[in-house]
């Protein structure tokens, strides 16, 4: 869970990019490192990943934003491999999570690979007695630009029509659409959460 | 599910009271305590020398992936694991399941020596995060500062 240090006025927050093989999730990561500006430090992108550019174990990208009102808050975005094979990295590289992106492939043929990995999250989410309705959550439908992307709605239907609806962003992002919309929103559910959490009075 | 307490100054102060015995008594090159899930607590000693913030998340992916290996051939734990290099080398241990020990020390010194010594860090940091997890969670915290009002985004993209 987050890190909240009183010594240091520090928050540390995970957020985790989680989907099918090949959606985008990395891609995601080196658009925010390429092009964010008003942070106050970016760590580099660590990938493990295979010689053919798949990820392995996870990528990471460590970036502190600039003090919200007096508190450091330092991010950490990783990913998780997509091929259905690696769960047990899926798994651990779930520890501790805050916030998921979840990003789905918006082609149509690629619909049932997106239905999978989302109950996989949730398996895996179980599996560490988490419950994805207790973490804060953002839907993005990536690859808005290739011809055979489905509508909006109908990406709805399949993948947010649970009780509570949560964000969710039309993005392309290796031209970097959407990328920023989608992480300033898990950022702000998440600084909501700690908020509310905090102001939580002792019985 | 595990969940680090919040930490206050004085938590720290006694995390790196530790650290900092370790390091004199064993001359390692630098000390820390991370969580499992990846984040940078404290780290003691020559962390200029080295990005403490990606060590840390690599330090955790690699227990884990351990731990899991253990898992995987019957054995309940590994509660260490231990990389020997040409001039460094680098052993993490368990502190409680929720915290590692993670220190790097030259390649020649013993790492027998540096169990021995960290068996009494370890016990120290799992103390304090005990006292630490015994505090009400909510206690102290204010985060009621934080204006989320406030419409400017926290990430901003550059422009073309
Ligand atoms: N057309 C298009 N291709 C994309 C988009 N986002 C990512 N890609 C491509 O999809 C492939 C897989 O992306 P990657 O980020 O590695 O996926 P990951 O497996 O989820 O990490 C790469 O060739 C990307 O360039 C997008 O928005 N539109
Ligand atoms: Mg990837």
């Amino acid at each position: 869970m987050a890190i909240i240090n009183q010594a240091t006025k520090e928050l540390q927050v995970k957020i985790v990019y989680y989907g099918p093989a090949k959606c985008g999730k990395t891609t995601n990561l080196e658009q925010v490192h390429g092009n964010v500006q008003n942070v106050k430090e970016k760590g580099k992108l660590v990938s493990l990943a295979t010689s053919s550019d798949r990820t392995l174990f996870f990528d990471f990208l460590p970036i502190e934003a600039m003090a919200i009102k007096g508190f450091k808050t330092k991010f950490q975005l990783y990913t998780v491999p997509g091929q259905v094979i690696y769960n047990t990295t899926r798994q651990l590289v779930l520890r501790g999570v805050d916030g998921i992106v979840f990003v789905a492939d918006s082609q149509y043929d690629k619909m049932s690979e997106n239905v999978e990995s989302f109950t996989n999250l949730e398996e895996n989410l179980k599996s560490q007695k988490l419950n994805l309705s207790d973490i804060p959550y953002v839907l993005q439908y990536n690859k808005r630009d290739l011809p055979n992307a489905a509508p909006v709605d109908y990406m709805e239907y399949v993948l947010n029509n649970r009780e509570l609806q949560v964000p969710s962003f039309a993005a392309s992002a290796s031209k970097c659409d959407g990328v920023f919309e989608t992480l300033n929103m898990i950022t702000r559910l998440l600084l909501n959460k700690f908020i509310n959490e905090g102001s939580r009075k002792t019985p | 599910m595990f969940s680090l307490p919040q930490l206050f100054g004085e938590d720290i102060e006694e995390f790196n009271s530790a650290l900092d015995r370790l390091l004199s008594q064993t001359d390692a090159l630098a000390a820390m305590i991370i969580d499992v899930g990846g984040f940078l607590i404290t780290c003691r000693g020559e962390n200029s020398a080295f990005d403490a913030t990606t060590l840390a998340a690599l330090a955790a992916a690699s227990f884990s992936a351990t731990q899991q290996m253990a898992i995987t051939i019957g054995e309940s734990t590994f509660n260490s694991v231990y990389q020997q290099g040409e001039k460094f080398s680098l052993l993490l241990q368990d502190v409680n399941g929720q915290c590692l020990l993670v220190v790097i020390f030259k390649a020649d010194n013993s790492v027998g020596a540096l169990k021995y010594c960290s068996t009494d860090t370890i016990e120290r940091t799992k103390s304090q995060l005990g006292r630490a997890q015994e505090r009400h969670p909510s206690q102290g915290l204010d985060l009621s500062s934080l204006n989320l009002a406030d419409p400017s985004a926290v990430f901003k993209r550059k422009q073309e």
